[in-house]
C-alpha cells in the first residue's frame, strides 16, 4: 500500500513536469507558426503590391498600344448586342449586353 | 571506556552551524523579502518582453475592389547609441547602405540616447543587407507603410498618410478613424536565449486592423480623365485642369481628375498646391455654364419659355454705366437660341425678368454658396452673396456666370440635377466601410438633397442644352451616336495686379451630360489658364467628348444605333 502510494505520488510528479515541459514546446510552435504566418502575409502583401502595379490601367494602356500596337476601337468597331427577354428559351435573366467587335480595319500591328 | 567529544568542542560546532545558518537566513530574508520587490522586476525584464503591435491600415478599394492605397511592411533602422564603442565606424559601414552621409550618422550615433532612428522606412533590400552586416547596437525593425499601387491615379482623392500612419490629406485624412489600426501591447515569455515562448497569462492582444474603404470611384473612368485632362493642359500650357465624372441619379463620383498630378508614394519634396485638390477647394467664376441654371429657374418660374423671343440688342448693352457684349452681334432670337448661342445679354435679361430675389433662390436651390457635403476634406463653400449685397450690375452678372464663385464639385452637382429629373442628390465618393473580415459596417446609400425643378422643367432645359451641343457653342463635345446636352463656359479671370478682369487669362469649362435622355454620366471638364485659343467650346468641349466617348463604351452603353437582336437558346 505505501509502495503504491509512493509510486502514485512520483508518476504524479512526473506527469506535472510533462505537462510544463509540453506547455513550453507548444508554445515555441506556435511562435513558429505566427513567424510563419508573418512571413506569409509579407509575401501576400508584395504579391499584392506586384498584382496591383501590374494591372494599373497605365501600364495596360502603354502595353496595350506600344507593345501590342492596339488602338482605341473607332466608331462603329463596336457594337452593343442587346438580348431581349422575351426571346424565346430564355428562362434565367441573360446577361445583360454583350460587345462585339465588328471588325477591325485599321489599326498598327508590330511584326 | 570510550570518551566523547567534549562539551566544549560540541559547543563550538553547534555555534558554528548557528552561524553558517544565520548567514544563510539572513541572506534569504534579504533577497525574498528585502529586496523581493527589485529582484522580481529583474527577473521580470530578463524572461519578459513587452512588444507592440499595430494593426495595418485599411485597404482603399474602387468599386470593383481593385487596390487603391494599401499597407506593406517596410524595414526601418535604429540605433542604441549608448551601447555603441565605436560609433564612427559603425557609421562608415552603415553609410554605403543607407545611403546617408557617414558624418550624418555619427552625429545621430554620438548622442547620449538609449534610442535612435537612423533611416525609417528604407528598400527591403537595404534592410536585409544591414541583417547581413549584423552590426552590433544597430537594429531592423519593420513598420507599415501606405503604399499607393497606382501612383498619381486619385492621388487627389486618396491624399496620403504621414510617417506614423496617420492620414493627412484626402480620403486618408477624412476616413482616419476607420483605416487606422489599433495599437495592443502584449506581453511575451521568453527562455535564456531570449526566445519567445508564450505571451504571459496565456492570453495574447491581437491588434485590429484598420477598416476598409469601398469608393464609388471606377479606376478605368478615372484613369481615362486623368489620361485626357492631362494631355490637354500639356498641350493647351493651361495652368491646371478639373474633371468630375458623376452618376446623375446617385450622386455617386466615378472620377476625379485634377491635373498636374502627383504621387502620393513620394510626397515629401512637394507643396500644398500641388495635392490640393482644386475640385472643391478652388472657385472659379463659371461664366456661361451658369446660363444653364438661370434658363432651369427661368423655365420653372414660367418667366420664360422655349419660345419666348428675347431682342440681342446687337451685341451691346449698357447696365450700371457698364458696357455687356456679346460674341457676336445678335438681333431676336428665341430663348432657346439664346442658350444655344450662349448671349450674356439674354441672359442677363433672364435674370432681371426672375428678379434678385427668385434667382438667389434657386441658385442656393442648385447647391451655389454652399458645401455640396461631400466625404472629402478641404471643400470650400463658393461665392454667392446675398442679394442685399449686390451692386446694381450684380443680377446681370451672375446671370452670365460672373460675380458668382463656384467649384467645379457645385457646377457638376448642379447639372446632375438637371440630369436626374429635377432633384439634387449628395455627391459621395466612399460606398461602403468593411472590417478586416470583411463584414460590412457601413454602406453609404445614394441621399436625394431635395427637389429643385420640376422633371418637365428639367426636361424642357435638357432640350435646350442638346440643340448646344448640335447647333451651338458646344460641338465639339457631340458624341458620335449619343444624345449629348451640355453648355460651354469661357469666363475671364481677375487679373490680381489691376483688380479687374484680364483680357488674357480665361478659364474654359464644359459642363453637360449624356445620353441626354437618360443620363448615365454627368461630367465637367474645366481648364484653367489655357494659353492660345481659351473658349470652353473649345478646349474644354473636346475633352468632354473623348472621355465621354471612352466611358460609354466602357460602361457598354448603347449607341443610338444600336441593333436590337434576340438570341434565342436551345436546351442541351
Amino acid at each position: 500500500m505505501k509502495t503504491l502510494t509512493i509510486l502514485a505520488g512520483v508518476m504524479l510528479v512526473f506527469v506535472f513536469v510533462w505537462e510544463r515541459v509540453d506547455v513550453v514546446r507548444l508554445g515555441y510552435q506556435i511562435e513558429r507558426s505566427k513567424s510563419q504566418k508573418i512571413l506569409l502575409e509579407r509575401e501576400r502583401d508584395q504579391l499584392q503590391v506586384k498584382f496591383s502595379s501590374l494591372a494599373a490601367p497605365e501600364r495596360i494602356a502603354k502595353v496595350a498600344t506600344e507593345k501590342l500596337g492596339l488602338i482605341p476601337p473607332q466608331q462603329g468597331q463596336v457594337m452593343m448586342v442587346h438580348q431581349s427577354m422575351d426571346a424565346p428559351g430564355l428562362s434565367s435573366p441573360p446577361v445583360e449586353q454583350v460587345r462585339l467587335a465588328r471588325h477591325v480595319v485599321t489599326g498598327r500591328i508590330n511584326e | 571506556m570510550t570518551v566523547g567529544p567534549s562539551r566544549g568542542r560540541r559547543y563550538v560546532m553547534l555555534f558554528l552551524f548557528f552561524c553558517g545558518f544565520s548567514i544563510i537566513l539572513f541572506r534569504l530574508v534579504t533577497l525574498q523579502v528585502l529586496q523581493a520587490v527589485e529582484l522580481t522586476a529583474k527577473a521580470n525584464r530578463q524572461h519578459e518582453k513587452t512588444v507592440s503591435f499595430e494593426g495595418a491600415r485599411g485597404m482603399v478599394s474602387d468599386r470593383h475592389g481593385k487596390v487603391l492605397a494599401m499597407n506593406v511592411e517596410v524595414p526601418s533602422v535604429f540605433g542604441v547609441p549608448t551601447s555603441l564603442e565605436n560609433p564612427s565606424a559603425v557609421a562608415r559601414h552603415l553609410s554605403p547602405v543607407l545611403r546617408i552621409r557617414s558624418s550624418e550618422l555619427e552625429k545621430k550615433l554620438r548622442q547620449n540616447k538609449s534610442f535612435v532612428w537612423l533611416a525609417r522606412k528604407v528598400e527591403p533590400e537595404q534592410g536585409r543587407r544591414l541583417e547581413q552586416l549584423s552590426l552590433g547596437g544597430i537594429g531592423v525593425v519593420m513598420e507599415g507603410q501606405r503604399f499607393y499601387p497606382n501612383g498619381p491615379l486619385l492621388a487627389h482623392v486618396l491624399g496620403f498618410s504621414g510617417m506614423d500612419g496617420q492620414g493627412l490629406e484626402g480620403l486618408e485624412r477624412r476616413y482616419d478613424t476607420q483605416l487606422h489600426g489599433e495599437k495592443r501591447v502584449t506581453v511575451l515569455q521568453r527562455d535564456a536565449l531570449g526566445r519567445t515562448i508564450f505571451p504571459k497569462g496565456g492570453k495574447e492582444q491581437v491588434p485590429t486592423q484598420g477598416q476598409a474603404l469601398t469608393l464609388t470611384v471606377d479606376e478605368v473612368i478615372q484613369y481615362i480623365a486623368e489620361k485626357e485632362l492631362d494631355e490637354t493642359v500639356v498641350r493647351t500650357h493651361a495652368r491646371s485642369g478639373t474633371i468630375i465624372v458623376m452618376e446623375p441619379q446617385s450622386g455617386a463620383i466615378l472620377a476625379m481628375a485634377v491635373s498636374p498630378r502627383f504621387d502620393p508614394n513620394s510626397v515629401s519634396a512637394l507643396t500644398p498646391d500641388r495635392w490640393r485638390n482644386r475640385a472643391l477647394t478652388d472657385t472659379y467664376e463659371p461664366g456661361s455654364t451658369m446660363k444653364a441654371v438661370v434658363a432651369a429657374a427661368a423655365l420653372e418660374e414660367k418667366v420664360m419659355t422655349p419660345g419666348s423671343m428675347i431682342f440681342g440688342e446687337n451685341g451691346k448693352m449698357t447696365i450700371a454705366s457698364t458696357t455687356i457684349h456679346d460674341h457676336e452681334k445678335l438681333g431676336w432670337m428665341t430663348f432657346s437660341e439664346m442658350i444655344q448661342k450662349s448671349s450674356n445679354i439674354g441672359a442677363a435679361k433672364t435674370g432681371m425678368a426672375l428678379g434678385d430675389q427668385r434667382l438667389y433662390r434657386y441658385l442656393q436651390a442648385f447647391g451655389f454658396g454652399q458645401r455640396t457635403e461631400i466625404d472629402l476634406p478641404g471643400e470650400v463653400n463658393g461665392l454667392l452673396k446675398a442679394p442685399k449685397s449686390w451692386g446694381r450690375r450684380t443680377l446681370a452678372s451672375i446671370s452670365m456666370g460672373q460675380e458668382i464663385g463656384v467649384t467645379p464639385l457645385q457646377m457638376v452637382s448642379a447639372i446632375a440635377t438637371l440630369a436626374n429629373g429635377g432633384v439634387m442628390m449628395k455627391p459621395y465618393v466612399v460606398s461602403e466601410v468593411r472590417d478586416q473580415k470583411g463584414l460590412l459596417l457601413m454602406e453609404v446609400l445614394p441621399h436625394a438633397k431635395r427637389r429643385v425643378v420640376l422633371e418637365e422643367t428639367a426636361k424642357t432645359v435638357t432640350t435646350m442644352l442638346e440643340r448646344v451641343v448640335t447647333h451651338g457653342t458646344g460641338t465639339k463635345a457631340a458624341i458620335p451616336g449619343f444624345r449629348v446636352a451640355g453648355k460651354t463656359g469661357t469666363a475671364q479671370k481677375i487679373d490680381p495686379r489691376t483688380g479687374g478682369y484680364s483680357s488674357t487669362l480665361f478659364v474654359g469649362s464644359f459642363v453637360g451630360y449624356v445620353p441626354a435622355e437618360s443620363p448615365r454620366l454627368a461630367m465637367i471638364v474645366v481648364i484653367d489658364e489655357p494659353q492660345g485659343e481659351a473658349w470652353g467650346g473649345t478646349v474644354a468641349a473636346p475633352v468632354f467628348r473623348r472621355v465621354g466617348e471612352q466611358v460609354l463604351n466602357y460602361l457598354g452603353v448603347s449607341r443610338e444605333d444600336t441593333v436590337k437582336i434576340a438570341l434565342a437558346t436551345r436546351d442541351y
